[in-house]
């Protein structure tokens, strides 16, 4: 009989892996909280907006390559848009929601591939309207056609900022001022990384020369220390850091503007399979709290598989290799899984991935985190926004040697609101550090809903099985 | 480390264990107190409950113990010198009857209440509906209310305890287990998971695991495990003023100052677990949708799962075992709401062997051998 597996997650990595766990004869549900395929890197606006698509070319074509191959099978998959997964016990506790219903989905396996956050740096004023995410910024031009604002500067770490500055100024927007944290030819040492990345690589370059002949200011090692403005941004003020994270006098830089787009990393959305039990590994730039998996995407959870960006921040063309080799093991019954005669038939992907990830190394040169970022905030400076939590109430939790996110939670409420800490806990890991040399401790305990989710829904229960497990 | 001693070993470090160790410190300067946990800050059930106090019970000893630590609550900012606060909001309880047994229970349980000064009325549905829009209509018979019944914060509540605690001189140590308790000549020794430490006392305060160190000394302490599981929404304009109990539910509900709705929801299960069980929200969204359907559109942000105690009557068990100096706090689910009490009780009582207060001496430990049962109309015995 054919295997069911639950895929949690419609980017590159849940889209490969769908495609290929249906070749393999699988019966799959493609589980999304999006309203279209393509997750956030192949984020699709509604057809009705128009507009052009600001991605570099091959970036295109990858996209439309792996959406119209998903749209040929489609119909056979039970693919579930504008629905979320909130919890998650086991592949045959599947709790999935739309904003009407639930309902419990069980299958032989379950490929989480719900990728990453953003991680911002907090400053005073990071919480005015106009400061956004990079990425969010990015999905307002994707998504909605729509520029993040009239005269926007972007800063950050690693690549994303390049690209979304370059796709504002092509999606018809100005950039005031672009402030990469580091160098952008902070990994050009490592040849074979590049080499391996040639295509990407010349992606960026392509990206950045966008940046460079719209002749945007480019204020390298500099970051937000404080944002201006009451209604609306206004203002953000620039500076570059000592090792402390002290401001170097005389470096501040005001410059007029009514959107600042940040992006200073990546925190993987792992709640899910912490909640399910796979062990987790602690690994900062690439995601923080990540699962531990094999070569093929296998947790430590019987069922539980892991694709994409969700095991480690990797980029989206791992993803997608990464999507197909984890959807062909999921496919496969575990008594018939023989790891050796696996590798042997997918040696070509499993080479590709390993070439990629070498690139990746080039990438991750970019994505430093300096723990200094993390002392501009001043002590009336909001961290849990959805609770109004300070750095002082952190400070005052600190010094009662509340130091571990469990521990720092209840004594302040930070992650306790509507995000459960998505927004706030690296932040706040961070200020632990530099505060009170606190040592990265155990994960927050992972609680349901990984999603808020309406009352009404909880009680509007789907009955019986997903369709995955029905016979077709 | 050697020959390590204290004068009294506290046991658990939730509301009973820190409450206690709190009036030992300001009864007596010099007595070395040591209170240990094997969890960290605020883990066990003190800080998983849905933060209600109230003093709408139906016998006496439960009265007087909430009305008690209530009037402490109420200062517990100065007297514990905790300038944030505890989170108090005394917006009273509604205990709402759907069936007209429940009512005439709440009915009398109101006279009890009056006999000794609990502001408490019955209401009937449309008054009950007044006060709280989002109610059901169906079923709904009435309710009794009484406006000095509210919350606070479990974890600031803990959070005060701990600094005072420590202000005062009491060493408290989180994750670290009480292995086991030796008799010795001079008292006891007691085995914990970085050394033995010698005390003159033991002050039991981990609530349903008590009998894990207390059988191996032959001592019999009646009390189970009894697990719950919450519920909290996001954020939502002020829509449920008091906190509000069902009988027939099974509901606790409470809307914090921050505007979040905690619904804490009983069903007979059994284990130690803190982890939000698969069917919870299924279990428990109807009912909630039944009882307060205004507030179905709320989305539900989070749930977890707590461990509190029950012991064969219901009531909490506090006094002195039938070995000299082991003294054991067993809160029988309401450890938060009546930890201001019982630590000035279980103090007098450790300290200076006071063992007059009326309310302990009814809950002494040995009452179930004594065949002597308390029965508290107001919670459901089935």
């Amino acid at each position: 009989m054919a295997r069911s597996i639950v895929i949690i997650g419609a980017g590159p990595a849940g889209l490969a892996a769908a495609l290929e766990a249906e070749r393999q004869g699988a019966r799959v549900t493609l589980v999304d909280e999006g309203q279209r395929p393509g997750g956030q890197i192949y984020r699709q606006g509604s057809p009705a907006l128009g507009g052009k698509d600001v991605a570099e070319a091959a970036e295109i074509r990858r996209k439309h390559d792996l959406l119209d191959a998903f749209c040929r099978v489609r119909a056979r998959l039970d693919y579930r848009p504008n629905t979320s997964a909130f919890a998650l016990f086991g592949p045959r506790e599947v709790h999935v929601a739309t904003d009407e219903r639930t309902q419990v989905l069980g299958a032989d396996a379950v490929i989480l591939a719900n990728g990453v956050r953003e991680v911002a740096m907090p400053f005073p004023g990071w919480t005015t309207p106009g400061v956004m995410y990079a990425g969010g910024a990015q999905s307002l031009i994707k998504g909605q056609r729509t520029l993040p604002g009239r005269n926007v500067v972007v800063a950050g770490s690693g690549p994303l900022p390049i690209v979304v500055a370059a796709q504002i100024l092509r999606a018809g927007g100005k950039v005031a001022a672009f402030a990469p944290l580091h160098p952008v030819t902070a990994g050009a040492r490592n040849l074979a990384g590049l080499w391996h990345g040639r295509g990407i690589v010349l992606e960026g370059l392509r990206y950045l020369a966008t940046v460079m002949k719209a002749g945007v200011e480019q204020l390298t090692g500099f970051v937000p220390i404080r944002a201006r403005g009451t209604e609306r941004l206004e203002s953000v003020v620039l500076a570059r850091l000592d090792a402390a994270g002290r401001v170097v006098k005389g470096s501040e830089r005001e410059i007029a503007c009514d959107a600042l787009a940040i992006n200073y990393g990546f925190a993987a959305n792992s709640e899910l399979a912490a909640m399910a039990g796979a062990r987790m590994r602690y690994q900062q730039l690439t995601g923080g709290w990540l699962p531990e998996v094999d070569s093929f995407g296998r947790s430590s959870v019987e069922g539980i598989f892991v694709a994409g960006d969700m095991a480690g921040l990797r980029g989206a063309l791992v993803a997608e290799t990464e999507g197909r080799l984890v959807g062909a093991a999921a496919a496969t019954a575990p008594e018939a899984f023989v790891k050796q005669s696996f590798e042997q038939s997918w040696r070509k992907e499993l080479t590709r991935r390993r070439r990629l990830c070498e690139f990746q190394e080039v990438v991750r040169a970019m994505l430093a985190q300096p723990r200094a970022l993390f002392a501009v905030a001043d002590d009336d400076t909001i961290i849990c926004r959805c609770e109004n939590v300070t750095v002082r109430n952190l400070r005052f939790a600190f010094s009662a040697g509340h130091l571990a996110p469990n521990t720092i939670k209840r004594s302040t409420r930070a992650a306790m609101g509507w995000c459960g800490g998505r927004t706030c806990l690296p932040m706040i890991m961070a200020l632990a550090e530099i505060h009170a040399k606190a040592a990265p401790s155990a994960m927050m305990t992972p609680r349901p809903l990984a999603r808020p989710v309406p009352l009404s829904a909880l009680a509007n229960p789907t009955k019986g099985q997903s369709d995955a497990e029905q016979d077709r | 480390m050697p020959n390590r001693t204290a004068d009294v070993l506290i046991v658990g470090a939730g509301a009973f264990g820190l409450s206690c160790a709190w009036w030992m410190s300001k009864r007596r300067d010099g007595s070395r107190i040591l209170v240990v946990d094997e969890g960290e800050f605020a883990g066990g059930a003190s800080g998983r409950n849905g933060a209600g106090f109230r003093m709408q019970w139906g016998l006496e000893l439960n009265i007087r113990l909430c009305q008690e630590s209530i009037r402490f609550f109420e200062t517990a900012a100065e007297e514990l010198d905790y300038p944030p606060g505890i989170g108090l909001k005394q917006d009273g309880y509604l205990v709402l009857a759907h069936s007209e047994k429940a009512l005439k229970t709440l009915e009398a349980a109101v006279g009890t209440q009056h006999r000794f000064g609990v502001p408490s009325e019955i209401l009937d549905p449309a008054e009950c509906i007044k006060m709280v829009p989002p109610l059901g209509r169906e079923r709904l018979r009435g309710g009794s209310f009484c406006g000095l019944d509210g919350s606070a914060s479990p974890f600031l509540w803990l959070d005060a305890l701990l600094r005072a605690c420590r202000r005062q001189g009491v060493e408290v140590i989180y994750g670290v287990r009480a292995r086991s308790i030796e008799p010795v000549e001079a008292g006891y020794r007691v085995h914990l998971d970085d050394g033995p430490v010698g005390v003159a006392k033991v002050l039991i305060c981990t609530d349903w695991a008590a009998p894990e160190l207390l059988a191996p000394l032959g001592i019999d302490v009646r009390t189970e495990p009894l697990p719950k599981e919450i519920l909290v929404t996001a954020p939502i304009p002020p829509a449920v003023k008091p906190i509000l109990v069902s009988l027939e539910h099974k509901i606790a509900v409470n809307q914090v100052d921050r505007g979040s709705v905690i619904f804490t929801v009983s069903r007979a299960r059994t284990g130690t677990s803190t982890h939000s069980t698969s069917d919870f929200l299924g279990f428990a969204a109807p009912k909630i949708v039944d009882l307060v359907p205004g507030l179905a559109h709320v989305p539900a942000l989070r749930a977890w799962g707590g461990v509190s105690s029950v012991t064969p009557d219901m009531q909490p068990i506090l006094g002195e075992t039938e070995r000299d100096g082991i003294f054991v706090a067993v809160s029988s689910y309401r450890g938060f709401m009546t930890s201001p009490a019982v630590g000035r009780i279980m103090a007098a009582m450790v300290l200076d062997g006071d063992t007059n207060d009326p309310i302990a001496s009814a809950l002494h430990p040995r009452r179930f051998a004594a065949g002597e049962t308390i029965i508290e109309p107001l919670l459901n015995q089935e």
